[in-house]
């Protein structure tokens, strides 16, 4: 019987060392300051001073009765959702089809695809601003075409595909690299089979490609799904939320809240209102996607 | 054989390294790991400063204090954007400077509770202005923070693209500013470069049509508080409008795109003959153009010529940290810089603008200048963006831009303006 | 006939348009030579002179071999860190059963199911009140922190596929649970490492709010993202300095990409959801 013990203990030593220094590194920067949410949301405070006030529940309150900006920035980031998802979806599948096939000239074609994602977004938002700006009024002065005359970044209707189509631009190589994945494991005998049924190329994606790449289709919308309503970075260093408060997304929301408008309990209490409605739809995302895998 | 070597000695380096982080970690409680003085004889005076401009004569301003006063060291950090955050930042951390500016009014009051009372020092305080003292006041009267310069904003015109366009006399209504406009477009001149990108400056200009003569900033603010004035009832408010259609209509092609570095540009090169902004820009429309031609336009704001106005206040102020190691030092250092010959030639000299200290020497910026002449006319008026409501720049700002492309009516937008300004 | 023309037609376009991908990326290169005047009116030119005085004038004005001294130094010792610790623990909870087990692995999961913005207040606030604010090691801590979950939790998965034989026999052999994780579980974590590396790598290098959250109040400690960014990004960037400190900001991503290439866009990170 002590023997036993005391090897429990050594097991629990041996556990102890393994796993708790990564644990702790993740209490550290995450599971505490998720929890501190709970503490704050209940406060008013300006971040600043000595003192904060408790309110209950106000924070709350606030939110669904009295807070505008925040609704309008939730429709902001479900717009952009969906235009996003399906966009970066199609293209991306698109793009690593015919990528998947040319296996030897492709490596170049691939590379030149993922470059945007590898770069930071500061020098991102930076080549973007720097193309829209003096690059578009270069290239109207040579051309004459008023496209390039047009106010991208002044204009709410033109800023938001703007912020669409520059995090495509960045994104398309994670996705497109996903989907390779999958569509290489699909057997072409299958695909072959189906031909000699007499199947056309669309019929046979259709009919034995995509079924067989589901995994990777669900696993390409859900993180793109989530991409699309954690928009932040983008917004922070590239649009600022303008013009008009336009493109201003949930997360970029919070954090004006707390860093510029200096109310702490606020930003702490749409936090967690933030992360509900989050993991609502990832889960709802997730059953559904789940689905369509077993029914095929 | 070398394998495992490898993973050995990888693992070795780790954990000191490990152990490093955590051992410094613990001593790093002043917040940052490069502080640490050379000499430790050495006392050294933290500085925060929210100012990008006349940064050479600080310098030597700081260089004289630290020569007469052997062992102590000055450390400046300048900070010209995001201030706010990179303060806060630094006093949660318990990193607080010794002495640091912020914007007076509402966001000096959130830093008052680490301030230093002036009070009771009456030599020091009468070398201020009264009228700069004020504005570094607390609720109960208490000085404390000390004025830095008076800002003065309004319109900034192009004098010589007016004299192009045959306009001699200043515009003083709202329809003279429009005859204006129509007179600089006939010579091909774009009238106005308003920075309708920055939120700020639109909210700016939107206080001039907030005030009449009737009633000062803190009349405005005190009534709109207290539910008395309603911004639909206000005399001049839907000139407002008015004006920001004269300034998309007389204005480059993509208004919302246009910045205040950008706005600064165009009218120092000539560019543009109108922008709205303030003499703190001095400095820097001397670095477009030295040669330009540019003067304060008192702001039209309805059809009365006695309404125009510029507005004009001390808009940074600075405070000494009442828990500071050396506290004597740094009262010393900011009296030093307010108002010894030394600070008074920053102020006038470097930054070109006219001190909250009371002054002889002769203040260098033509447009603080220009301002001073105003301010005896009595035809300025205070500002009512650092006493309004926390965050308001962010709702009317874009409500502001929203009216300037077309989304949103007079209407809508002075609604925002109303349920906006929520009391706190 | 027909069908592979159809077939090559598409083929074209889409790698027609893997050139125009890196079209943006190509201009920022070749106008990062020239005055500014030269970029409004030849924007689409080579430069007249590949001459490199504004590429040292930004070395030595921003201050660069700090800045990118600190975003090395950040790098790797954030990466070490997790590939040290990450594999350990997803080792061990891949190994162990139990409560406790269940519990860690929980705790280092939910982080992934969170948005990062929904905690990244709380986050400073915990930071400021250990008095971390603006140090490098509070930085490397919370990045090493950000990275750690999404490694264990790829780790975790692979370890599963690993024989418990090998250990076994190293067991028998007399080899303590230290030395056996090391010589014969480590090597055989080689290609999931390797794409934990490269993750966690292109992220710190690339990491701009927490350095702005953490260091945001220290010029010493700031990475390069977050200088370029308070320099340039926000006011008119003086494009003559910008567009090469982008283009030096870029230079070791790339390098570090063309190294990793293979497994990269081999398809090694597939599955791998970043953020």
């Amino acid at each position: 019987m002590k023997e036993k013990g005391k090897g429990k203990t050594k097991d629990l030593l041996v556990f102890a060392v393994f796993v708790f220094p990564a644990v702790v590194f993740v209490l550290f920067s995450t599971d505490v300051p998720f929890l501190m949410n709970l503490y704050y949301s209940v406060f008013e405070w300006n971040g600043i001073s000595k003192e904060m006030k408790f309110v209950g529940l106000q924070n709350f309150v606030n939110i669904f009765t009295n807070d505008a900006l925040f609704w309008r920035s939730a429709v902001f980031t479900l717009k952009f959702s969906v235009f996003f998802v399906v966009i970066i979806n199609i293209v991306s599948l698109t793009v690593a089809l015919v990528m998947a096939k040319e296996k030897k000239s492709s490596s170049i074609g691939r590379a030149f695809y993922y470059v945007p994602y590898i770069i930071s977004l500061t020098a991102i938002s930076l080549i973007w601003k720097f193309i829209l700006g003096p690059g578009f009024e270069a290239l109207y002065q040579v051309t004459g075409w008023e496209f390039f005359n047009w106010s991208w970044l002044g204009t709410a209707k033109l800023a938001f595909f703007v912020v669409v189509i520059m995090t495509v631009w960045q994104n398309l190589g994670f996705y497109m690299v996903n989907y390779i994945a999958g569509i290489i494991a699909v057997p072409t005998e299958l695909i072959e089979a189906a031909k000699i049924d007499g199947a056309n190329k669309f019929q046979a994606f259709r009919r034995v490609t995509l079924p067989l790449i589901m995994p990777a289709v669900s696993i390409c919308m859900l993180t793109s799904l989530t991409f699309a309503f954690k928009l932040f970075d983008v917004i922070m260093v590239f649009t600022k939320g303008g013009p008009a408060n336009s493109t201003v997304s949930v997360a970029y929301n919070i954090y004006k809240e707390a860093f510029v408008n200096n109310r702490y309990g606020m930003a702490t209490a749409k936090s967690l209102v933030f992360v509900v409605f989050v993991l609502i739809v990832t889960v709802i995302q997730l059953k559904v996607t789940k689905n369509k895998e077993v029914e095929v | 054989m070398k394998k495992k070597t490898l993973a050995v000695l990888m693992t070795a380096t780790l954990t000191v390294s490990c152990l490093a982080a955590c051992g410094n970690s613990s001593d790093g409680s002043k917040g940052s790991d490069d502080k640490k003085d050379a000499d430790s004889g050495e006392i050294t005076l933290q500085v925060f400063d929210a100012h990008a401009y006349g940064l050479d004569e600080y310098a030597e301003m700081a260089k004289k204090f630290e020569e007469s006063h052997p062992g102590v060291k000055i450390e400046v950090q300048h900070a010209s954007n995001d201030t706010n955050t990179l303060l806060q930042s630094r006093i949660n951390s318990g990193d607080i400077p010794d002495v640091f500016d912020v914007e007076s009014g509402t966001a000096a009051q959130k830093y008052y509770e680490y301030a230093y009372d002036w009070s009771d020092e009456k030599e020091i305080l009468d070398k201020f202005k009264e009228t700069a003292l004020d504005t570094g006041k607390n609720e109960e009267g208490k000085v404390m923070s000390l004025p830095w310069t008076y800002e003065n904003m309004g319109l900034i015109y192009n004098k010589d693209l007016f004299e192009k366009a045959g306009i001699t006399e200043l515009p003083e209504t709202m329809d003279e500013l429009e005859e204006a406009c129509k007179k600089l477009d006939a010579e091909g001149i774009t009238a106005f470069a308003l920075p309708a990108k920055e939120t700020w400056v639109l909210q700016q200009l939107a206080t001039h049509f907030m005030m009449d003569k009737s009633l000062d900033a803190e009349g405005v603010v005190e009534k709109l508080n207290s539910g008395d004035l309603k911004f639909e009832d206000m005399k001049n408010f839907q000139n407002l409008f008015r004006f920001l259609d004269l300034a998309v209509k007389y204005g480059p092609d993509k208004p919302l795109e246009i910045d205040w570095e950008t706005s600064e540009n165009m009218l120092a090169n000539n560019e543009a003959a109108i922008i709205h902004m303030g003499d703190w820009c001095q400095s820097t429309l001397d670095s477009f153009n030295p040669d330009a031609n540019l003067a304060f336009l008192p702001c039209p704001v309805s059809d009365n010529a006695d309404d125009v106005t510029l507005l004009s206040s001390c808009n940074w102020t600075y405070i000494v940290n009442k828990d500071s190691e050396h506290l004597e030092l740094a009262k010393e250092y900011l009296e030093y810089i307010l108002t010894s010959e030394e600070g008074q030639k920053w102020m006038c000299d470097g930054v070109g603008a006219v001190p909250g200290v009371k002054t002889e020497m002769e203040v260098k910026g033509a447009l603080a200048n220009d301002a001073s002449a105003y301010v005896e006319e009595d035809k300025t008026n205070g500002w009512i963006h650092t006493i309004e409501p926390n965050g308001y720049v962010d709702i009317v700002g874009p409500a502001m831009q929203a009216y300037m492309t077309g989304d949103m009516t007079a209407e809508q937008v002075t609604e925002e303006f109303q349920n906006g300004w929520v009391v706190q | 006939m027909k069908k592979m023309r159809k077939i090559s037609v598409l083929s074209i376009v889409v790698f027609v348009c893997s050139i125009f991908w890196l079209m943006p990326l190509l201009l920022i290169f070749i106008n990062s030579f020239k005055p500014y005047n030269d970029m409004l009116q030849d924007f689409l030119a080579l430069p007249k002179s590949w001459n490199l005085d504004a590429y040292i004038e930004t070395w030595t004005n921003f201050n660069f071999p700090m800045l990118i001294g600190n975003t090395l130094v950040y790098t790797i010792c954030t990466v070490l860190l997790v590939g040290l610790l990450a594999p350990m623990a997803a080792y061990k909870l891949a190994r162990t059963k139990g409560m406790l087990s269940n519990i860690c692995f929980g705790l280092i999961i939910i982080p992934m199911m969170v948005p990062f913005q929904s905690y990244m207040i709380t986050l400073t606030r915990l930071v400021a009140n250990l008095g971390l604010t603006g140090s490098r090691i509070g930085y490397i801590l919370v990045s090493t922190g950000l990275c750690m979950p999404l490694a264990v939790y790829m780790i975790h998965g692979f370890v599963k596929n690993v024989p418990i034989e090998l250990e076994e026999c190293a067991c028998i052999d007399g080899a303590g649970k230290l030395r056996t994780y090391f010589i014969i579980v480590l090597p055989l974590l080689k290609p999931i490492l390797t794409t934990v590396v490269v993750l966690d790598t292109l992220a710190t290098w690339n990491d701009i709010i927490t350095n702005q959250l953490i260091v945001g109040g220290n010029a010493k400690a700031m990475n390069i993202q977050n200088a370029l960014y308070m320099q340039f990004s926000a006011q008119t960037a003086d494009w003559e300095h910008a567009l090469p400190g982008i283009v030096m900001s870029m230079i070791p991503s790339l390098i570090f990409f063309v190294i990793m290439q293979k497994h990269i866009v081999g398809g090694v990170t597939a599955g791998a959801v970043k953020g």
